[in-house]
């Protein structure tokens, strides 16, 4: 919300409730991802169009938009999951700490471990829980019993999930409830400590109160990690991100701190979308 | 009204929820300004009946904010609305709180007509006239002005209220002179000043419904801001 702070409480006390970043002009340390003009083609279809946007690092960060909008595409390119599609072709660049992603030198596997991925639809290995957990660091080598115990429960705690799994850590990880399995896959991603954790409407296929439970789990996450999340539900964008960017036929056509873009947005097509209105 | 495109969501449930709810809005408003140009028409021509019903009213004007107070709870419980129609209804639900409370101050200033002034002192009461009428005009303006949700008519008519407090300041040294002329007038006369500073502050509410509309439309908050700063919206 834009307010003009009467000069009185300017001098004084400050009454806000809310800080926010000037997305525009960060210092290069706040940075944690930098999109420079990104053009994605499906084919001939041009998917994304010139996309130029910096993501903060230890906030959560939102794309909204209708479907078919970009926003996924948009999250897949961070960790280069387009890359798997073919007739995909990308220009432009993203930075993560300055060094351009799409580089040809760069390892995709190694820039996967820097930016963990979770989706739509909880994807547990057929394994024991525990199993599922340390498969990252096993595949990084980590044989060491009790560095793998360790990391297990701190991941698992770190996805609020240790306290119901705690006993039957061997048990298939299939048997676990849905918004479980969602938790376990975070618990997954979060154990090889990346930098960034993208998450790919992670709770359109749970009921609310494990909505809830991984939404609080977001809350937490940003204190270690940079989220960024693709979400169909606008209150949840508007609930957990502290950014938020809304798409529209693969545009980004307005990117600024959620409490505005909720409260008053610049553009009208972002008002209209917001309010449910026909585009 | 077309300004507020109200009929455009996709839930045409919600359409008719907001349209409910601004259609009461309009109908309190009309009904806040009957009442106090009747209880000016009352004080005028010592209209006692007038008064009388001006004081019975009041409940429906307290009638109207409960409810649509009610209401405009039930739609963000519901709809969780945001941007435009979320300012939409903050500007509603601060507006039904100042029209209800020019609705108790007429009732105020028709209180006024059922006190026994003696013919002399009748003369006091005149002295209301005019800074009634220009409050009656800030009101209509003001009302008008939400109806329109005009941003530019609300930033303008937004000045009324400086004029209506050098009349009421103005009013004030005259009654102070009468009191200080003739000291068994006094209770008479704070009856009078009574009146003036209910007036006063309605046009203080008049203001605060004008910088909801500007909020509304421009998503600016402009209380405690200066005339200068306005100018720059």
């Amino acid at each position: 919300m834009i307010s003009i702070i009467p000069k009185a409480l300017a001098t004084g006390s400050d009454p806000s409730f809310s800080k926010k970043l000037d997305l525009n002009n960060l210092a290069p340390e706040q940075i944690a991802l930098n999109i420079n003009e990104l053009n994605l083609y499906y084919g001939k279809k041009q998917a994304l169009n010139n996309i130029t946007m910096s993501i903060p690092k230890g906030q959560v960060t939102a794309f909204i938009g209708p479907s078919g909008c970009g926003k996924s595409t948009l999250l897949r390119c961070i960790n280069r999951m387009n890359d798997l599609v073919d007739d995909c072709h990308i220009s432009g660049e993203i930075n993560l700490h300055g060094n351009n992603i799409y580089d040809k030198h760069v390892d995709v596997a190694e820039l996967r471990r820097k930016v963990g991925m979770v989706f739509q639809r909880p994807n547990p290995f057929p394994k024991t829980i525990y199993e599922n957990v340390v498969y990252g660091l096993r595949i990084m080598g980590e044989n060491n019993r009790r560095r793998l115990d360790d990391a297990a429960e701190k991941s698992l705690r770190s996805a609020a999930l240790w306290n119901e799994v705690k006993d039957r850590l061997h048990e298939s990880a299939l048997g676990l409830s849905g918004g479980q399995q969602q938790r376990l896959v975070i618990a997954r991603a979060i154990a090889i400590q990346p930098e960034v954790l993208l998450l790919d409407e992670p709770t359109s296929a749970l009921d609310p109160i494990s909505t809830l439970v991984i939404e609080e789990l977001i809350n937490d996450l940003k204190k270690q990690f940079t989220v960024v999340i693709v979400t169909h539900n606008m209150q949840q964008a508007a609930r957990v991100s502290d950014q938020t960017a809304f798409m529209y036929m693969g545009d980004l056509i307005e990117y600024s701190d959620t409490n505005t873009l909720f409260t008053t947005p610049l553009k009208k097509k972002t008002e209209d979308y917001i309010t449910g209105r026909y585009g | 009204m077309d300004n507020l495109q109200i009929g455009r969501h996709i839930s045409g449930q919600f359409n008719e929820d907001l349209e409910r709810v601004i259609n009461n809005v309009m109908h309190m408003g009309g009904l806040v300004e009957k009442q106090l140009s009747d209880a000016l028409a009352s004080v005028e021509q010592v209209d006692v009946e007038l008064a009388k019903q001006v004081l019975s009213n009041d409940y429906q004007v307290n009638a109207y904010e409960v409810s649509i107070d009610d209401e405009c709870t039930r739609i963000i419980a519901k709809r969780q609305p945001a941007a435009g129609d979320l300012r939409l209804i903050m500007a509603i639900v601060k507006t039904i709180a100042d029209l209800e409370r020019i609705g108790d101050e007429a009732e105020k200033i028709a209180r006024v007509t059922l006190e026994n002034f003696s013919s002399s002192q009748k003369d006091l009461l005149v002295n209301l006239d005019n800074l009634g009428r220009r409050v009656l005009e800030f009101l209509q303006a003001s009302l008008d002005a939400f109806t329109r949700m005009d941003c530019d008519t609300a930033i303008k008519i937004h000045q009324m209220d400086d004029k209506i407090n050098r009349e009421y300041e103005a009013l004030i040294r005259q009654l102070m002179t009468y009191m200080m002329e003739d000291p068994r007038s006094i209770p008479q006369v704070m009856t009078v000043i009574w009146s003036a500073r209910a007036l006063e502050r309605i046009g203080d509410r008049c203001q605060n419904i004008c910088e909801y509309i500007i909020y509304f439309v421009k998503g600016k908050v402009v209380r405690h801001t200066t005339a200068e700063e306005m100018k720059n919206l």
